[in-house]
């Protein structure tokens, strides 16, 4: 299983010469399976690129939505697929009790905000909710689930020949819960994050910017990496950037994560920071370093019993 | 796999977490999943010594209290029935509360997970006047400090 960032950016597009290295496009992932067919997590700004480098041999597309924010569809009305009659698309995402999914992202690709309706787009277009659903895609196995996000929020375990990608990319796990003390089976997302080959998760705020955002759906530098010490992936890729946060100001923040997972016990290298166009082959990837000397005890920071 | 609770529950759980109500989770079967502190100081047990008990060992302990003071069974309790029907339920009972019968008012709200695993989300508060005594931030260092009674 391969997988390429298109789109690292949380919220809102942020692009400019302070932000060339992580990139400015919101959510988008291409994922590509054991068989080379082709998965797409969310649609956000990224997705215009990647439908560029898109051919007809990476028909049909399927697309996981983890919800409808904008900064996760925004790309889709710019997603050349869609546009041809050729394309065969399907596209998962939450369900929710006030509209089905086809009608709910039609908010969205019609009138004033877009010139063109859904009905109109020529490709071949299928819309399934994915709530509380494990179904296949060519070799992998999907899971969806809902965690902890404003509004119906999916994530996704993508398991392909013993590769596991988990995607949860706005997430708050930590709002009223105590992610250090808390069972396993309290824990939002657990399930779908436990043992993942690689993690990509919600990192959008220092822990000092988060005292002023509880509630909104993200993930500050702590929880994040308590969520990743329960559940215990392989590698972690933090996620979601804030659209204020600079490429020095990445850097600094992915340090700082680092140091602190050393401090925990475990090795630098398996906290990676998401980058725009940044590829990584789960099944290639090299074993983690020596574990950080601070903890002295030779062990990556582990879930409690 | 954790056989990870629904979302719908863990939510429900966080909440409870932050009030000052008491409150309390049940789920399938009436197994107690989940009390808050403020339900603890006024029930007289923390949360770690009753969570997982199952209904007949809650209500034997707690009730509700039909009139002659004995705990109705949990059958037969009218919450019960209610959030079978998936609604929710109002109603007055006594209790058992720290050794002392207690009348309480209960709001009982029904969860219903997508895998349609049901639970529900019950509060509860005295109507006799008498305040509950340990302040909940506190419960656990009350309960110590007093041989677990409040």
């Amino acid at each position: 299983m391969k997988l390429k960032v298109w789109g690292a950016r949380g919220s809102i597009p942020a692009p400019g010469p302070e932000t060339m290295i992580y990139g400015g496009n919101t959510s988008c992932i291409e994922v590509t399976l054991s068989d080379d067919s082709k998965l797409i997590l969310d649609a956000g700004t990224g997705i215009r690129q990647l439908g560029m480098a898109m051919t007809a041999a990476d028909q049909p597309v399927n697309i996981l939505l983890t919800h409808l924010h904008m900064d996760h569809i925004q790309g889709f009305m710019f997603f050349g697929p869609v546009f041809s009659p050729e394309s065969e698309i399907t596209v998962w995402g939450p369900a929710s009790p006030e509209a089905s999914l086809r009608d709910r992202i039609a908010r969205y690709i019609s009138a004033p905000l877009a010139p063109v309706e859904v009905r109109e787009l020529p490709s071949l277009l299928t819309f399934h909710e994915a709530d509380a659903l494990e179904w296949n895609i060519g070799p992998a196995r999907v899971r969806a689930q809902a965690v902890n996000h404003r509004g119906p929020t999916l994530g996704y375990r993508i398991e392909d020949n013993g590769t596991v990608l988990t995607y949860i990319p706005d997430h708050e796990p930590g709002l009223g819960a105590p992610l250090a003390s808390v069972e396993d089976e309290w824990i939002s997302g657990f399930d779908l994050a436990r043992d993942a080959t690689l993690l990509v998760h919600d990192c959008q705020y220092t822990d000092t910017e988060y005292q002023n955002h509880l509630g909104w759906g993200h993930c500050p530098v702590s929880d994040a990496l308590d969520f990743v010490r329960r559940t215990n992936p392989e590698r972690v890729l933090l996620f979601h950037h804030d659209p204020l946060h600079s490429d020095d100001f990445l850097d600094g923040l992915g340090n700082d994560a680092s140091t602190r997972w050393q401090e925990l016990g475990g090795a630098a290298d398996e906290i990676l920071m998401a980058k725009e166009r940044l590829e990584l082959d789960l099944d290639q990837l090299p074993a983690p370093q020596a574990v950080g000397a601070a903890a002295g005890n030779g062990q990556r920071p582990r879930s409690r019993a | 796999m954790s056989a990870q609770r629904p979302l719908e529950l863990i939510l429900s759980r966080n909440l409870l977490s932050s009030l000052s109500t008491p409150g309390l989770l049940v789920g399938e079967g009436g197994k107690l999943l989940f009390f808050n502190e403020a339900a603890g100081a006024f029930l007289g047990r923390s949360f770690e010594d009753a969570t997982g008990l199952d209904a007949d060992q809650w209500t034997a302990e707690f009730g509700p209290l039909n009139p002659s003071g004995d705990p109705i069974p949990y059958e037969d309790i009218p919450a019960t029935e209610a959030l079978r029907q998936r609604v929710p339920f109002h109603g007055q009972f006594a209790i058992n509360a720290s050794g002392q019968h207690r009348p309480i008012e209960v709001t009982a709200i029904p969860i219903v997970a997508p895998d349609e695993s049901t639970a529900a989300m019950v509060l509860f508060w005295p109507t006799d006047g008498k305040p509950i005594h340990a302040h909940p931030a506190h419960l656990a260092d009350h309960l110590d400090d007093n041989g677990g009674t409040v």
